[in-house]
């Protein structure tokens, strides 16, 4: 039988919640019970989350563990370069990385990542969505989540910036907000570090602007009095946001940093990049993805990594200083992360390939064990020998270190979806 | 393809999806299509005790009508001319005349092949529009998606629907069942399905089994005479796949062609040298595919194929389906209105799924034409339809109504050009749909749209004062309630309120000194409103 119990449409509502109400537990016989439950849900943790980032640096193409993370010196897979000793007893990561071995008081190392994809485009939605592809459902990708769970209604930034400049791999790195809706979907930056539409043209004053806002925003609120639907409200949600989203446009503008801020993060496109992400964090931005390519090493490996490990070791120990020093670090998740690693048997090119059996990440910041390295790998790094996870106890940990339940559901109509696959867990070693 | 005697062996038949077996309860089969969704839709209400929302006036109804069957809105020359009209037959040659324009089918190929075609293609909708216009049923239809005809050129097009998804066969199962039946059967691929108890994965796998000989050869797609599916199940036990439809229904076929190797390799050789010739591969004997047409328009097996096409059309027209997610039609989900949607489908196919026949219908109820502001208190939820539920356009309507809305309205009172002129002022715009995301379920808009039209360079001539724009005639009315009208009759198609009147003279009338931006920025305010974007 039909259920009509829940006869009123409820449907309707622009403030946040009600808009994840409207948007995921719709379903018609559950929908009065779900509200229920994620209302109760999202306020016994919205102190936790309240205030909490995540800036994920995407090391788009892989990079290689054996470079960075988890050295194998000596061994024939090791290849030229050496370990050094970092701040914590016992612990070597590669030489390419002087100053990170000098700053992981606040990072956990993960060794043990077995994520089994190993082609750019599968392993990158799996690293971005964190868990495989279904057919007819859309999952939102980590940035959409963390926008949803992490942003604020009053919010004048936008709350989920993604920069890829590069060509190569763009495609794969995936931004969808899925069954989230496009409320959620990124702010995705290729081809300029400013997004576009954000600055008003010069043929109107920036008063008419804003009052031509504000007479549209009476005939259309005039219209949506008395009619109901997710769809309605969606669309004078997105025109509230535009003012807002235009007074951030500053932030994507690093003229006025100063100058000695600018010289200590480099003239890279990355280190802008990062840079531009620093401002949005402290601007209140809940999450931003800074993709640096191409690390897809299969020639000159060694040539390659030289490059790209000193260029992300020079940002990101500079990123976790200023984030540090200005007191954001401790609400502030720092993650790197690709599609997958390289193999640890070099190739006739000197090069390394695609390699997702055995390979590492690392979590800095908010919610984190700092000084942690979790999981490991055998002598030539071909396997993980401990504690070996997949994409969904990486996506678990992210979401826990910055006070996000991973098993909380949404729902689409009356099915849950729990935030990750059923039966997975965060990592709790490297938890706070 | 019916060269074989199929003993075909029923399982358990599913209550739900039997064929209303107390058809004598149901209305009769002369009632009109109007007539019974009326009466279904009021009947179900009385049990609530809910009360339906007034009828619109004509300028709404007149304009929801038009986008529905044309997909754009009317002039102010039409507006008038409707609302003047004072024939009580009106509104019915209204929508027999709109029927008649090539818009009607030309809107409805496009949405269909949002439905049918994979995102972001287009492949599929020159065909359905040849389709319609040779009014075919959307059981031929589908038999020339599933099975095709190289040998016409319009069919052939009609293969993209396999030929787009033949190089992932679970795909192509899982769309053929979601978009012709109604069941997403995707959960049943790896174990039986958790919540519905009729899926299992027999279901999935006899459904692919239909699909599994096909295979891309060069441009098209060709099927072989042997192959078979095993699977496991979550024991780890392997299992054969049986030919077998939703309902259970099993097809007994012929044993599979066995080839050496000498016959593979000579086919292999044949295959390739069609392929370098561009030439299709001959169809098997015994196609499986053919099969599936067969076997979901026959009579005890048709209750999915027709309860679906139903509740699309429903969705498309009354912004919600009888059933609710439109590919989860199983016992677990039931319809809100179950006896309305047995009568719809015996309807369907007692008159070969025509779905003009079907279109007209729907838009000619009461249930359509009531309105979208609920008058009462607690607005009943939308399974009651005690109201009209509020659409957002798709992106060829949107574009159209930019087109037509920021244009001088005096461009189409010349009855003699008016037609051309509006075909002509509506596909110059087309570009303008890339601008936009079709909708589909829970849509939203997203904030990229919003910071399109707020600052980017291109709209700019939507609202700028010149002559052929809306804005250039605006700026010639001295008077602001005059003005006023022109431009709310011009792009909502109605009569202004008191409101709007106070509000958007007010606004001129601060801005003395520079009027013609006031104008333009009045006219950019009513463009971007929600409810031009929407269809209410």
């Amino acid at each position: 039988m039909f259920d009509r119990k829940i006869g009123v449409d409820m449907s309707v509502n622009t403030d946040r919640r009600g808009f994840l109400s409207g948007a995921t537990a719709a379903g018609l016989a559950a929908s009065s019970m779900n509200l229920d439950i994620l209302k109760a849900e999202s306020l016994s943790n919205e102190l936790k989350k309240s205030g909490k980032r995540v800036l994920l640096l995407w090391l788009a193409g892989g990079a290689s563990q054996l470079e960075t993370w988890d050295p194998k010196p000596g061994r024939l897979t090791g290849g030229p370069y050496q370990a050094i000793q970092t701040s914590l007893p016992g612990v070597q990561i590669s030489e390419l990385m002087p100053k990170m071995a000098t700053r992981l008081h606040n990072t956990a190392i993960i060794r043990s990542l077995n994520t089994q994809i190993g082609d750019h485009g599968g392993g990158a939605r799996l690293m971005h969505l964190g868990r495989r592809d279904e057919p007819n459902l859309k999952y939102p990708d980590m940035g959409s989540v963390l926008a949803r769970e992490l942003g604020r209604p009053d919010l004048q930034v936008p709350d989920y910036v993604s920069f890829y400049t590069a060509t190569e791999g763009r495609g794969n790195a995936v931004g969808q907000p899925g069954f989230l809706g496009a409320r959620y979907a990124p702010m995705f930056l290729t081809t300029d570090n400013k997004p576009a539409n954000l600055s008003r043209l010069e043929d109107i004053t920036d008063l008419d602007h804003k009052e031509r806002a504000d007479l549209r925003a009476l005939l259309s609120n005039r219209f949506a009095k008395g009619r109901v639907s997710e769809s309605l409200g969606s669309h004078n949600v997105a025109y509230g946001r535009v003012r807002g989203l235009m007074s951030s446009e500053k932030l994507f503008d690093l003229s006025d940093e100063p100058q000695k801020v600018k010289d200590r993060y480099g003239k890279s496109l990355f280190a802008q990049q990062a840079l531009v992400a620093r401002r949005l964090i402290e601007a209140g931005t809940p999450f931003v993805k800074v993709a640096r390519a191409w690390w897809d090493s299969h020639g000159q490996n060694f040539e390659t990594h030289l490059e790209l490990v000193t260029e992300l070791d020079h940002v990101m120990s500079t990123l976790l200083e200023d984030l540090e020093e200005r007191g954001l670090l401790q609400d502030t998740l720092v993650v790197t992360l690709a599609e997958f690693g390289r193999t640890p048997t070099i190739n006739a090119s000197l090069g390394r390939d695609h390699f997702a059996r055995a390979w590492s990440a690392s979590l800095t910041g908010c919610g984190i064990k700092g000084g942690t390295v979790f999981g490991a790998t055998d002598e030539d790094g071909q396997h993980v020998k401990d504690n070996e996870i997949g994409a969904a106890e990486m996506f678990a940990t992210i979401y826990k270190a910055v006070g996000i339940d991973p098993h909380h559901e949404y729902f689409v109509g009356a099915r849950p979806i729990p935030l990750v696959d059923p039966g997975t867990h965060a990592v709790d070693e490297v938890l706070a | 393809m019916k060269k074989y005697l199929l003993l075909i062996v029923s399982l358990v038949l599913a209550g739900y999806m039997q064929p209303a077996l107390k058809a004598q309860d149901l209305l009769p089969p002369e009632t009109t299509i109007e007539q019974a969704v009326d009466h279904y839709i009021q009947a179900e209400q009385a049990t609530g005790n809910i009360a339906s929302a007034p009828q619109v006036d004509d300028y709404i109804l007149l304009r929801r009508t038009m986008l529905d069957l044309i997909g754009r809105i009317p002039t102010v020359a039409e507006v008038e001319a409707y609302v003047a009209d004072e024939d009580p037959e009106k509104r019915v040659k209204l929508v027999d005349h709109l029927m008649q324009q090539p818009e009607f089918i030309e809107q409805l190929a496009y949405d269909l092949n949002n439905i049918l075609a994979p995102a972001g293609k287009t492949d599929l909708e020159l065909y359905l529009a040849d389709a319609l216009n040779n009014r075919k049923g959307w059981d031929n239809i589908f038999a020339d998606m599933i099975y095709g005809n190289y040998e016409e050129e319009m069919p052939k097009q009609a293969m993209q629907f396999v030929n787009l998804r033949i190089n992932d066969i679970d795909n192509l199962t899982n769309a053929t069942s979601a978009l012709f039946f109604g069941v997403n059967i995707s959960c049943a691929k790896c174990h039986d399905h958790p919540l519905v108890s009729e899926w299992t994965q027999a279901h999935f796998y006899g459904m692919k089994s239909f699909f599994n000989r096909s295979f891309s050869n060069g441009d098209f797609v060709a099927e072989r005479a042997y192959g078979a599916i095993k699977y496991a199940n979550t024991n780890g036990e392997q299992l054969d796949a049986k030919l077998m439809f939703l309902t259970g229904s099993v097809i007994e076929e012929p044993e599979p062609v066995v080839l050496d190797d000498e016959a593979k390799k000579k086919e292999k050789a044949e295959l390739e040298q069609l392929k370098k010739d561009k030439k299709p591969a001959p169809a098997p004997e015994f196609s499986r595919r053919a099969q599936l047409i067969e076997i979901a328009l026959r009579e005890n097996d048709r209750d999915y194929f027709s309860k679906n096409l139903v509740n699309r059309m429903w969705n498309r027209i009354y912004g919600h389906g009888l059933v609710m997610p439109l590919d989860q039609m199983h016992p677990e989900n039931p319809p809100s209105h179950p006896d309305l949607l047995d009568w719809l489908a015996r309807d369907t196919y007692t008159n070969d799924y025509n779905l003009q026949r079907l279109v007209r219908g729907l838009i000619l109820s009461k249930t359509y034409s009531q309105h979208s502001v609920y008058g009462g208190e607690k607005r009943p939820a939308k399974f009651w339809f005690a109201t009209a539920n509020v659409k957002p356009m798709s992106p060829r309507q949107y574009a159209a109504a930019l087109a037509l809305a920021s244009r001088n309205p005096a461009h189409f009172d010349d009855p003699n050009e008016a037609v051309s002129r509006i075909q002509n002022e509506v596909k110059a715009h087309r570009g303008w749909e890339r601008k936009f995301v079709v909708p589909g379920e829970k849509f939203q808009v997203s904030v990229d749209e919003a910071l399109l039209f707020s600052n980017a360079d291109e709209f700019k001539d939507k609202t700028k004062v010149a002559n052929d724009r809306l804005g250039g005639e605006l700026a010639a009315i001295e008077s602001n309630e005059a003005l006023v009208q022109r431009a709310i009759k011009t792009v909502y198609s109605r009569p202004a309120t008191a409101e709007e009147l106070e509000a958007i003279s007010a606004y001129i009338a601060a801005r003395s000194d520079r009027r013609e931006e006031a104008i333009s920025q009045i006219v950019w305010a009513l463009l971007t409103s929600s409810e031009l974007r929407f269809n209410h």
